[in-house]
């Protein structure tokens, strides 16, 4: 029987319910929208006691389900205001499944603000908080190490922590994840969910799961069928079998960057000339050359691969990746074009605990200003060193994230939706990704809708991206597959796969059927990613966002960007026909506004 | 007429013999089709993202004088 455990920072209790029939069909993203939707009241200060910090495995978490090991934490959003669910990999989502675990729930906020606690899962399901005041202020890194320490000869389990800027509330504050080797290199980056944990007292979570195996199955020999099949369609398929476990996330940048969509100098251009010195074939060059590794898992079960470790010339670890993301965030769109720079501002904001995204698009806006100069590697690497992670007057409108910065500097072009930066796609000669930025109930978020797929890579059929037609129900599809995805546990990439090759989707619902013993069919999916979103929607619209908030900031509709000279051109009313489906699932699922 | 012609990814070894980098300029008669680029460089017959001056271009696309071509074998990430 699954369980949900609730841990309250206001009395230190622990409480363990059974998992509720309602939601036995929900998992990871669904399962976290759940909780708030139902719990948290829309009113709720987000880094009050009345908001909560959940973790969730997906429905396939914890089984040999390929790319099922994805971690959903959801909470009401400091930075967006809105609901949110954040999503990484690491193990901590297998642990949370194999100790049985559907949803572990930080509740409260202890009096004492100067507390710290360690909340340790055991093995054997106990719970166990420990006061680590010493820790205030560490690093992931430091506290990864100072857990290490405390575990002695247990090797097996996952962490979950924050640095210095969860505890200092800061709205860009993210919250990492061990990988397969120990480091705290995954993250649950976007929306200030660091800053919710660190309203908790909480610094760190330490899930341990040694000795346990994986979770029982309905149905075993229909699993692994189901499993061997899903797994052959992502080797067998050129981008999740090649193109992404050779040269990683980052193989996208020439891509995009020859699309003339690769946001530049804080969105004024849609190339940048050195996008060859950080380029993914270029990382991977300089990664073999020192010794690094080019080729693993974030997860324990990962078959795509997509992983990497970056080293220093002596080749000593620095930093997962950098990912695509954040190699765009804290390079192009900062102008800068040196990889050692761009590491090490992706170290920096994995130990300080901060989004990468909102971090690069932060220092492009501040760049903006004409404060610091855009290509200053170091000098960005200084502001995140001496302000942000010291808590600076400067560090704690940094750490804010771009619209406070761009706010508190006057800066004309901020690029956010819902108060959330916009990734590493531009929404002009992109347009299909900015019906996803403009709508998604998470802010601008490119995995909630990766439009890239038929606007650029041809994956999933083809649209053309510079033209607003057909935009709207290409972002709606991938929105409602992506809600799916995130709530049985996957990782967003076998979509590469599943788009193009059916017998990869039908194999999705057949791992379900298997594992759980419900009927599900491609149908059943498809709800499930409906329910999901619809959840979001009718709780930011409890809170009082309007479709005025699905709109891209201004100057995406009147400035032109080069190379294309190309403007936003989605009408608003195809923006509002996105979300079309909610009444009529709302009306399914017997809901119409948040609470029990 | 020149082009421009960049390869990326697993198609940079198909530059022609001696060239290093991935991009370089191409000397093509007058009305030569992206395909037919495309078959001069032997590239594997996979599916492909082509860009003409940074525009998807099918393999029939005519070039011009001072185009840039581009080839990319299916990536993805993100």
């Amino acid at each position: 029987m699954k369980k949900i455990v609730r841990i309250d920072m206001s009395d230190l209790s622990v409480r363990t319910e059974p998992l509720p029939e309602k939601w036995s069909r929900y998992g990871g993203r669904a399962l976290t929208d759940a909780i708030v939707f139902s719990e948290v009241p829309p009113t709720a200060d987000p880094l009050g006691p009345e908001n909560k910090l959940v973790f969730a495995p997906g429905i396939l978490g914890g089984t040999t389900a390929p790319n099922g090991g994805r971690l959903s934490a959801g909470a009401k959003s400091p930075l967006t205001g809105g609901i949110k669910e954040s999503n990484s990999g690491g193990q901590a989502a297998h642990a949370l499944a194999k100790l049985g675990i559907a949803a572990l729930v930080i509740e409260g906020a202890p009096a004492d603000k100067d507390a710290r606690y360690l909340i340790k899962v055991a093995a054997d399901g106990s719970v166990e908080l420990k006061r680590v005041d010493e820790w205030a202020g560490a690093g992931n890194y430091a506290v990864s190490d100072g857990i290490k320490q405390m575990m002695g000869d247990v090797k097996r389990y996952a962490t979950i922590s924050i640095g210095p800027a969860g505890e200092m509330g800061m709205k860009m504050a993210g919250i990492a994840v061990s990988d397969p080797d120990g480091y705290p290199n995954r993250f649950l980056g976007r929306g200030g969910l660091g800053a919710v944990m660190g309203s908790k007292g909480v610094k760190a979570i330490v899930l341990v799961d040694e000795g346990l195996p994986t979770v029982e199955h309905a149905d075993r020999d229909a699993f692994n069928a189901a499993v061997k099949k899903f797994a052959a369609a992502l080797r067998e398929h050129a981008v999740t079998g090649q193109g992404l476990p050779t040269y990683g996330t980052n193989v996208l940048a020439n891509i995009i960057n020859e699309a003339g969509g690769y946001p530049t100098r804080n969105f004024s251009s849609g190339r940048f000339e050195l996008v060859e010195n950080i380029s993914g074939e270029t990382q991977r060059e300089v990664t073999l050359e020192r010794g690094g590794n080019v080729k693993h898992g974030c997860h324990t079960g990962c078959v795509i691969q997509c992983s990497r470790y970056w080293v220093d010339k002596d080749g000593n670890y620095v930093t997962k990746g950098p990912e695509y993301e954040s190699v765009w965030s804290l390079g192009a769109d900062c102008g800068i074009g040196d990889l050692d720079d761009v590491a090490a501002l992706d170290r920096a904001c994995g130990d300080i605990g901060i989004d990468t995204i909102e971090t690069g698009v932060m220092l492009g806006v501040y760049m903006d200003s004409g404060r610091l100069a855009f290509g200053d590697g170091k000098g960005a690497l200084r502001l995140l060193e001496e302000e942000i992670r010291k808590g600076t007057d400067l560090g704690r409108i940094l750490g804010d994230g771009a619209e406070a910065t761009g706010k508190a500097f006057d800066v004309k072009r901020i690029p956010v939706v819902k108060h959330q930066g916009l990734p590493a796609y531009d929404p002009r000669p992109i347009q299909g990704i900015g019906v996803t930025y403009a709508t998604s109930p998470m802010g601008a978020d490119h995995t909630a809708g990766y439009s890239i797929t038929a606007n650029v890579l041809n994956v999933g059929g083809t649209v053309d991206p510079l033209k607003p037609d057909g935009q709207a129900e290409l972002s709606k599809g991938l929105q409602i597959a992506t809600g799916m995805l995130d709530s049985m546990g996957m990782c967003i990439f076998v979509a590469f796969a599943v788009l193009d090759i059916p017998e990869a989707f039908d194999a999705i619902f057949e791992m379900a059927t298997a594992h759980t013993g419900q009927a599900w069919d491609a149908d059943a999916l498809m709800e499930l990613g409906k329910e999901t979103l619809t959840m979001e929607r009718l709780y930011n619209e409890a809170i009082g966002f309007k479709p005025e908030d699905d709109r891209l900031p201004r100057f995406f509709y009147e400035e032109k960007l080069p190379p294309h000279d190309a403007v936003f051109s989605v009408s608003d009313a195809d923006l509002d026909s996105v979300f079309d489906f909610v009444p009529e699932t709302a009306a399914k699922m017997g809901v119409s506004k948040p609470g029990a | 007429m020149r082009v421009e012609l960049a390869l990326f990814a697993s198609l940079r070894r198909y530059l022609p013999e001696g060239e290093t980098g991935h991009e370089r300029t191409i000397d093509l008669p007058d009305g030569t089709t992206v395909g037919q680029v495309i078959a001069m460089l032997g590239l594997p017959d996979e599916p492909r993202v082509v860009f003409v001056n940074g525009r998807h271009a099918p393999d029939d696309h005519v070039l011009r004088d001072g185009d840039r071509l581009a080839v990319f074998p299916p990536v993805a990430g993100g």
